[in-house]
């Protein structure tokens, strides 16, 4: 056995903490160590170039690297070490910088902790054996699971690729959030007219299946081969024989909330969700409708043209294969009633969300496009926009930015202007996020061109007086305080994952934020991937965005989808357990705990039963590995002799450090 | 040096992940600590925890994703109830409970794992190193 | 002809075997008996001196039918067995006997010698004419007994409600020593006891659970948990597998301390363990055989231990 130990400089990221040269001493003088080497950048290509140099000239059979987090470069220099003729799982890379060099001062502590650590890696390597990745076929379809504009923007890309696509919105249309807003910033498109295009594409498209009413029940599997549960959920409407044309919502006599206006104005318990809903089909909401309530009514169904109403209707479920999933699930707005009881806590009918205030815009909303204060029906004259409602704020738990207010709050000024000319529109700010591309010029615009007052301060307290909503709060820039009386407070509340998210994480294995956003797999370098392989993210399920920003994530999620998609085989890791079937006692506590159902039995000659790992489905928990009583299913590169070695030769007081034992052995340090 | 050492038993995923995210943002940490990475808490065997006492550790330390959060789904439910166990054994195996805990850091937890590591190691290093022997 | 050899004798009928006891002269005590046919079973008996639970054997014989003589503590050890697909319920018969306890034969012996004949009367033993309260010489599991009721059984020998399990004592002698140390002390404690080890790996031949048998890693040493070495440190890791191996799963037979040739008292730590997989996991192992050992399961809602201590 001869391992080769290279240490990396890292530039000065390391060599300023690490003495890098005793590190290489060090590890000269450690069991079957033939080369020491420290380099500069072993990343860099001169770096890689003189590994593989030292393996081929010195007949190397194990490489310890100590350098960065292996999470950052271990396939970096597998590859190299592969490039050498070795086995690209003969490497160890111990980690000296994130976990030595950069969180420790004195240079003799962190050169210590470094040779303790190589010391480690090379007890490690040296029990290592060559492991040899496998491959599974990869189903070529992808699930895109949320209809709003960063789900259809993924599937449409997707399927514009040759790739079949499903679609499953949980809402009997497509369109999310974004067919809710009336016009968007920084240049007034009519929202749902750019939207709307794209939502017919998708039902028309012969890539994409789309499942609306749906929800995902559950997920099994891996990247390349997930298997996924659909529930579709019954709507008591045969979605074939619907026509959209509406009769049945006019016709019936139970009312039930509206949630596509965002609970402004009142729905049917059976209702198409918008005019130009993607499909143009009804939903019955059997927790409205009188039949169900009751057991008397079925007016939609005597009034259907075509026959289309079917209350037996149940929740069926489809199981689908898929290679790759995006998750697009979005947002919803934080429900600021709870945290603020300073602004009434939902006591006052005319201080509404910002969302409700966009369906009030609206031309297709429930009041025609009329802006209306809900208490009365009157026109607003004087509308107080307070932003940074559950975003930004400590004091309610909640600080961080909700990216988007500052925008549509100057995109509702303008707006509300536009509507009733003789009003005058307040914001209250903490500070005016104007980041984007034309967005600095677009709030300027709400106040030199529509006259919107922007007061610098936080708004205290909401009450009524005489029929008005007086805002009381402190302009810091005059240094005063200010009392504005509303006729109508439009809060910019922050916002969270969709309610369900956390749920679908789980189902997903994906991690989540307090706000239940999606974690992406790096902040920097992965930034629409998951720590679970092909699981991708899209739009504001993985924070705040606006409409842009949605879309350019969603088309970034598709490449990374179409690219996987677009191998035949995926190489699976060979990490995995696997039985010495001589030794197994057949207990099968190993398939009591394995999370992915790799385990099965299999039947020696002689008729013993034993278990057998399925390479294939097998993830490298290592669960089985300790619950295995003789210990014999271990887990390939993380096998209790490696373990054992690495913590008994890391806590072994270092033998003084021999120069005949390493000039024994011939070797150089070279720098 | 303060001359206890210090074995941390990570999940590659998410404590190990955060703990390189502390070593990103430069957030200076005792030195006590030796970190050996798994795939996740649910292949630390309990031997290991007293393999590593008895090689001489004053402190074991084991950091997995939080529950809810596990990259294989399950495995850190069953590690939490192996490590309950465990440190239910220590007192009647002569080691001092307070030499071992389990907790959960996640991948964007870099503060919360400095925090981690400075309390154990300063619990720890109020104990002192432990006598010598077997465990 | 006793009521026990009359069914032993009937469940030879259908099994091939019956595990059992007979009284050996030369212990003055029961000794294990394998019962092949209806003649060698006349000499069965059942005393308080039948200590050993049979159920070590039954893994072995699985291609087997066997019935087996099981005192209430014995079954859970089956039951264990079934659990974890050792044992199938379809080829074993247990004979449950009513007992009122056993006893330490070390004790007995320290007592009155070894090899004389022991009479159980009432509330005192009688041997050679020495008598001792029968309470004091029982083995600590017996005290406080919770299982003399059959968990399952296929033939009751006798009436399992006539007896009345001994009272639970008091954590006298040792235990009280034990659980007056500090860990410092318990760790010296440990390293004098496991530094009369021989690793003759008797305590894991005579518990019913460790059915690993030869390929158990204290023996093994493959992984490398523990080294061949004869001394304290080498002993203890080994024990220390056994221990975690046994968790969740041990039924406190007590079988592995009464093997030990040394005397090492291996049920501190058992009972130790038994008692936090209890308090912890609300679970008694082998008392339902439809239970997973708590180890191999977990509960999403329940599992709720501070893990900030």
């Amino acid at each position: 056995m001869r391992i080769g130990v290279f240490v990396c400089q890292c530039g000065t990221n390391i060599a300023a903490t690490v003495a890098t040269r005793r590190v290489v001493e060090a590890a000269l003088s450690m069991r079957d160590v033939f080369h020491g080497e420290s380099i500069q950048y072993t990343c860099s290509d001169p770096g890689q170039r003189a590994i593989i140099d030292a393996i081929q000239q010195k007949n190397l059979t194990r490489v310890v690297l100590a350098a960065c987090s292996p999470r950052m470069h271990e396939t970096t220099f597998r590859r190299a070490i592969a490039q050498a003729g070795m086995n690209p799982f003969m490497l160890e890379m111990v980690n000296i910088r994130e976990q030595c060099s950069w969180i420790h001062s004195d240079i003799d502590t962190a050169t210590e902790k470094a040779i303790d650590l190589v010391r480690k890696g090379v007890a490690r390597v040296r029990r290592q054996t060559p492991l040899h990745a496998g491959s599974v076929p990869v189903t070529r379809r992808a699930l895109v699971i949320g209809g709003g504009v960063a789900g259809i923007q993924a599937a449409l890309d997707i399927a514009d690729a040759g790739v079949p696509v499903t679609l499953v919105e949980k809402s009997p249309t497509l369109g999310g959030n974004m067919a809710r807003l009336d016009k968007t910033f920084p240049t007034l498109d009519c929202s749902s007219c750019i939207l709307t295009p794209r939502m017919v594409e998708v039902k028309q498209h012969e890539n994409i299946d789309l499942m609306v009413s749906s929800e995902i029940e559950n997920v099994r599997g891996y990247i390349g081969n997930f298997e996924v549960d659909i529930r579709r959920k019954a709507t008591c409407v045969i979605e074939e024989k619907c026509t959209g044309c509406m009769i049945c919502e006019q016709k019936c006599p139970s009312r039930a909330p509206d949630d596509f206006n965002a609970g402004v104005g009142e729905s049917k318990a059976i209702s198409v969700a918008f005019p130009q809903a993607v499909p143009l089909v009804a939903a019955l909401r059997k927790e409205y409708c009188r039949l169900f309530l009751k057991g008397r009514c079925s007016v939609c169904k005597k009034v259907c043209p075509a026959g289309a109403i079917d209350y037996e209707q149940e929740d069926r479920f489809v199981t689908e294969r898929f290679g790759a999933i995006v998750a697009a699930t979005g947002f919803e707005q934080f429900d600021w009633k709870k945290a603020y009881p300073s602004f009434g806590g939902g006591l006052y009918p005319d201080v509404i969300t910002s969302l409700e205030y966009e369906r009030m815009l609206s031309a297709s909303g429930p009041t025609g496009g009329h802006i209306r204060r809900p208490s009365d029906g009157a026109e607003p004259k004087h509308i107080v926009f307070i932003s940074c409602v559950g975003s930004r704020d400590e004091s309610v738990g909640r600080p961080a930015c909700c990216g988007v207010g500052c925008m549509y709050q100057a995109k509702q000024a303008i707006l509300t202007k536009e509507h009733i000319p003789d009003s005058q529109s307040y914001v209250f700010y903490l500070d005016v996020r104007a980041g984007g591309k034309g967005y600095e010029e677009f709030v300027r615009r709400a106040t030199r061109e529509f006259g919107t007052i922007y007061v610098r301060g936080r708004v205290g307290k909401v009450y009524p007086r005489n029929g008005k909503l007086i805002c009381m709060g402190t302009d810091t820039l005059a240094g005063h305080q200010v009392e504005v009386e509303a006729d109508l407070v439009v809060l910019a509340a922050g916002l969270n994952a969709a309610g369900a998210a956390a749920g679908l994480a789980r189902k997903l294995n994906i991690s989540y934020d307090m706000y239940g956003f999606f974690s992406e797999g790096h902040p920097k370098l992965k930034p629409v991937e998951t720590n679970t392989g092909g699981v991708f993210l899209a739009g504001a399920c993985q924070g705040p965005k606006d409409i842009p920003a949605s879309v350019a994530q969603a088309g970034a999620a598709a490449a990374k989808v179409v690219s996987l998609l677009s191998r035949a085989e995926l190489e699976t890791s060979p990490m995995v357990a696997e039985v010495n079937q001589m030794k197994c006692t057949g207990c099968f506590k190993c398939r009591e705990v394995c999370p992915y159902g790799a385990i099965e039995e299999q039947e020696l000659r002689g008729g013993r039963r034993v278990a057998h790992v399925i390479g294939s489905l097998c993830q490298g928990c290592g669960l089985c590995n300790v619950a295995c009583p003789p210990a014999v299913i271990p887990l390939k590169g993380y096998t209790d002799n490696q373990l054992i070695a690495e913590v008994v030769e890391v806590l072994r007081e270092p033998e003084p450090a021999s120069s005949a034992g390493a000039s024994a052995k011939a070797v150089e340090v070279a720098e | 040096m303060s001359g206890v050492k210090i074995i941390g038993l990570l999940c590659n995923w998410c404590s190990y992940a955060g703990a390189d995210m502390a070593g990103t943002a430069r957030m200076k940490q005792p030195a006590a600590l030796r970190v050996v990475r798994l795939p996740c808490t649910g292949r630390v065997n309990p031997l290991l925890v007293l393999k590593a006492f008895q090689e001489g550790a004053d402190g074991v330390l084991v950091s997995g994703c939080h529950p809810g959060d596990c990259h294989y789904n399950e495995g850190n439910y069953y590690a939490r109830r192996r490590l309950e166990l465990l440190a239910a054994m220590l007192p009647a195996l002569g080691i001092e409970p307070e030499r071992f805990r389990y907790t959960w850091v996640s991948a964007s937890e870099g503060a919360r794992w400095t925090e981690v590591v400075e309390e154990f190691t300063g619990r720890v290093e109020a104990l002192g190193p432990r006598d010598g022997g077997a465990a | 002809m006793t009521e026990l050899v009359t069914k032993i004798q009937e469940v030879l009928n259908e099994a091939d075997v019956v595990l059992g006891w007979v009284h050996s002269a030369a212990a003055g005590a029961a000794v294990p008996a394998w019962f092949h046919n209806a003649v060698e079973a006349e000499a069965a008996v059942f005393d308080s001196t039948c200590v050993h639970n049979l159920a070590v054997h039954l893994p072995r014989l699985q291609d087997r039918t066997a019935g087996i003589v099981a005192k209430g503590c014995d079954i859970r050890s089956v039951v264990q067995l079934i659990s974890e697909g050792q044992v199938r319920r379809d080829r074993v018969r247990i004979i449950s006997v009513p007992c009122p306890g056993v006893v330490d034969v070390k004790k007995v012996w320290r007592c009155f010698g070894y090899g004389k004949k022991l009479i159980d009367a009432g509330g005192q033993v009688e041997m050679e004419g020495k008598t001792a309260p029968r309470e004091e010489i029982l083995l600590w599991k017996c005290r406080g007994c919770r299982d003399t009721a059959p968990l399952i059984s296929d033939v009751v020998v006798g009436d399992p409600a006539g007896v009345a399990p001994p009272s639970p004592a008091e954590r006298t002698g040792l235990r009280e020593r034990f659980d007056a140390m500090t860990p410092a002390e318990r760790r010296r404690f440990w390293q004098e006891q496991f530094s009369r080890c021989i690793r003759c790996n008797a305590c894991r031949e005579a518990c019913p659970l460790c059915f690993c048998r030869d390929v158990c890693t204290m023996q093994t040493r493959e992984p490398h948990w523990t080294g061949g070495q004869i001394n304290a440190r080498e002993a203890e890791m080994a024990q220390h597998i056994r221990i975690n191996h046994l968790a969740g799963r041990c039924t406190g037979c007590e079988e592995c301390e009464r093997a030990c040739p040394v005397g090492i008292p291996l049920m501190l730590l058992l009972e130790e363990q038994n008692r936090a997989v209890e308090k912890l996991f609300g679970y008694r192992a082998g008392t339902d055989p439809e239970a997973k050992p708590p180890l191999l399961v977990f509960d999403i809602d329940n599992d709720t231990w501070d893990s900030e201590r």
